[in-house]
């Protein structure tokens, strides 16, 4: 499925991405809650994005004993320029994973199985929350993209675009 | 409240106790953030004549409304105090993550009073503030060694500011890092925090920073981001960053050179931005900035790989062309040594290079010669642990230039060495650092910018340079109340589009510039009450009238008389008495709410 992935190589530290998604979600600026993050020492420069595969891994629904956690059919039309652009064109289908508040129970089954640390307990909500391609127009792509850095983007393989129809 | 946390955090070092308190909000409306609320803090907080080495000198950790938000650039933090070196107001400016981290911790600001009676390091996650001993592990550490192990001993996403063992030992250019690379330089800030015996201060936030309609602010500033920040006007900032200035600058014969003894380097072609991007291994950038201009590289030296970012134009300067160095992986080490141990590269290639001055005319054996670089590799440790040669070098250029009778040699302003720009080749630069509110400084105005990099200011003359000075001082007092940093080319009509989103109204341009006026008038009252006078805005005699001999400004001077005359004619502009005293009409004219 389409999902967004961190380049670690071009990624230059610099945060926007989780800047814009804790705006987005929570409706100021709370990077501790981003959907998504890059770990970054700043040293060595080293660095490791962290996002959501979405059905692509779907362990977080596999384990959820509530059915929580909810296949949602999107159209992903990023503005503006991205790199996948050409590949994908002005959107594509696909799915997101979403949390159903109303089913979790905040167990912690999820949080557990993640591999790659992007479904937590919200610090206020006590419920899971993840990414959701901000309802199709992700802000990490939004505030990454452009042409100097080019590290958040949008991942279509082959495989998501037959099982999105597109 | 939006964009302000409208917290003070303050610190006692010497009870060890922290407290908050609100944020004056009447203040924030006068004088916005950054350098605005730093300076009418310190006006209100340090009594009048204090001696900086007193425990009772704060340091002041300013954040601008916009950190910890998409606004690129505006990150920065700025580090402030009565500098114990120009015994005037020192702002410093830093990038990195801290002042975005201390956003989400909570507040717009620290006060660091008093002086703890061992070695400490304060942990701050959230709103819960602890001390912790810094001895036996923290203290003496590495800058990349301390943060390496608060990560790992506090929180592994902490955010740490702290002074390497030049700060322990109080050199006078001991900085304060954050993020390893990113140093608040200049005036000795980090020679104060060792002082109050502070090792490190490690923050972790997991607040937020309101903005009003989050939404529509996001949607707004992609907007200002396409139209202002990613334009092929700031694409050098990326594609080069500040090592495109060498060919400029020594282009121009204002590249400091073997102690300001020549303007053009004939090495620099192996210190420019091409043989920079030789060695880039990657773009790296602050917290919250789209234009990455920072470079991170690695080169093998002595038989071991350096890696690291910078160095960037000044540390080029000073560190390199005015030691006669050339080499480009001795300059890497030499300036991972002086990030590792804590120095400002300005002042530690200033006066290392006036060493090398002293020892090369015979007046006094340093054992360091320019372009010479085993002894060039050895000198960060001796002057940050002052040890052997580091002892007299830690008097600074002034007194140590003073102390063989050749004060001439020293190119300082305020006692605060100059950055890399001789005003032999471009003259308005003369101006710039004698009127410079906090010493020899490049960053308050910068004739450079149209004298040697777009041309369209002869560099030559010293007519309507006053002006381009004033001009100069307050857009960029303006633009360190956001706190932007200069590598967006932003204008007033950005901010206030900006500040919009703050104040929820409309915005001008003319309340902006005369913000910008007001915080230069007001530092220019601190710096007065605390024994400035006229007499201070001198700069080195020999820059004014001994020319290069050869290079591209060979043969020019200002000349004394001209410097003088343009000197009073800054002050009449400013609205100043001949003494440089701003009038009382001038302050109320600016609404400056304080008076000498």
């Amino acid at each position: 499925m389409p999902h967004v992935m961190i380049s670690s190589k071009k990624c230059t530290g610099c945060h926007m991405c989780e800047l814009a998604c804790s705006a987005y979600h929570e409706g100021a600026y709370r990077p501790s809650v981003a959907r998504l993050f890059a770990d970054v020492n700043p040293t060595t420069a080293e660095i490791k994005g962290h996002t959501c595969l979405q059905t692509a891994c779907a362990k977080c629904q596999d384990v959820c004993p509530h059915d929580a956690i909810v296949t949602k059919r999107i159209t992903i039309a990023p503005k503006g320029d991205f790199a996948s652009k050409e590949k994908i064109g002005d959107s594509v289908e696909g799915y997101a994973l979403v949390v159903d508040e109303s089913k979790c129970t905040n167990c912690g089954e999820c949080y557990d199985v993640c591999p790659t640390g992007v479904i937590h307990e919200h610090p206020d909500r006590h419920v899971a929350f993840k990414c959701d391609l901000c309802d199709g127009d992700p802000q990490c792509i939004a505030f990454c993209q452009n042409k100097y850095v080019l590290a958040v983007d949008l991942k279509v393989d082959k495989m998501d675009r037959e099982l999105a129809g597109a | 409240m939006d964009f302000y946390q409208g917290n003070v955090l303050r610190i006692d070092m010497g009870a060890m106790t922290s407290a908050v308190e609100p944020l004056n909000m009447d203040w924030a409306q006068l004088y916005i953030g950054g350098k605005g609320l730093l300076l009418r803090y310190m006006w209100e907080e340090i009594p009048p004549g204090l001696d900086p080495w007193s425990a009772e000198n704060p340091v002041f950790l300013m954040t601008g409304p916009f950190a910890g938000t998409n606004v690129s650039t505006a990150s920065r933090l700025v580090v402030g105090c009565k500098s114990p070196v120009t015994g005037v107001l020192n702002d410093s400016y830093v990038g990195g993550s801290f002042a975005p981290e201390l956003k989400f911790a909570g507040y717009d600001a620290i006060i660091i009073t008093g002086r703890a009676a061992r070695p400490t390091v304060v942990t701050i996650k959230d709103d819960v503030v602890e001390f912790r001993p810094a001895e036996p592990k923290y203290w003496g550490m590495k800058t990349s060694e301390v943060e390496e192990a608060l990560r790992e001993d506090f929180d592994p996403k902490a955010k740490v500011l702290s002074i390497g063992p030049a700060g322990e030992k109080k050199i006078p250019w001991a900085c304060v890092s954050t993020d390893q690379y990113h140093k608040a330089g200049r005036g000795g800030h980090g020679a104060l925090l060792g002082d109050k015996n502070l090792k490190a201060i490690a923050i972790r936030g997991t607040g937020s920073v309101s903005v009003g309609d989050a939404k529509a602010f996001l949607a707004d500033l992609r907007r200002i981001h396409e139209q202002y920040v990613l334009t092929d006007d700031n694409y050098w900032v990326h594609e080069e960053g500040t090592p495109i200035l060498v060919d400029l600058v020594n282009g121009a014969g204002a590249f400091p050179t073997r102690n300001w003894s020549e303007g053009e380097f004939e090495g620099a072609g192996n210190l420019n931005s091409e043989s920079f991007q030789k060695i880039r291994i990657k773009k790296r950038a602050c917290y919250q900035c789209a234009l990455a201009c920072r470079n991170f590289h690695g080169v093998e030296q002595g038989g071991e790989m350096v890696r690291g970012e910078g160095p960037e134009y000044e540390t080029i300067a000073l560190c390199g062309a005015n030691c006669g160095v050339d080499d480009i992986a001795a300059l890497m080490r030499f300036n991972e040594l002086c990030d590792e141990w804590g120095m400002d590269t300005i002042s530690t290639g200033s006066v290392l290079g006036l060493a090398m001055d002293l020892t090369e005319k015979g007046i006094k054996d340093f054992g360091v010669h320019f372009g010479e670089v085993d002894s060039y590799l050895k000198a960060p440790e001796l002057m940050a642990t002052r040890t052997g040669i580091g002892e007299e070098l830690a008097l600074g250029s002034k007194h140590l230039a003073e102390k063989y009778g050749v004060p001439e040699l020293a190119m300082e302003v305020k006692n605060l060495e100059l950055p890399g720009y001789d005003p032999r080749g471009t003259f308005g630069m003369s101006l710039s650092y004698s009127t410079s509110d906090r010493g020899g400084c490049h960053m308050r105005s910068y004739p450079v910018g149209d004298e040697i990099i777009t041309g369209d200011e002869p560099a030559d003359t010293m007519e309507g340079k006053a002006a381009y000075n004033i001009n100069g001082q307050n857009f960029s007092s303006m633009k360190y109340l956001g706190i932007w940093c200069d590598f967006w080319a932003i204008d007033l009509d950005q901010m206030s589009q900006l500040l919009k989103h703050v104040w929820k109204r409309d915005v001008t341009e003319e309340e902006l510039a005369l913000a910008g006026e007001r915080v230069w008038n007001l530092g220019r009252l601190f710096n007065l009450r605390e024994g400035m006078t006229a007499a201070d805005d001198y700069l080195p005699e020999l820059l004014l009238t001994k020319p290069h001999k050869r290079g591209p400004s060979a043969g020019r001077t200002i000349g004394k008389d001209v410097f003088a005359e343009k000197t009073m004619e800054y002050y009449q502009l400013r609205g100043w008495d001949e003494n440089g005293v701003p009038t009382e009409e001038k302050l109320a004219g600016l609404g400056v709410d304080v008076r000498l």
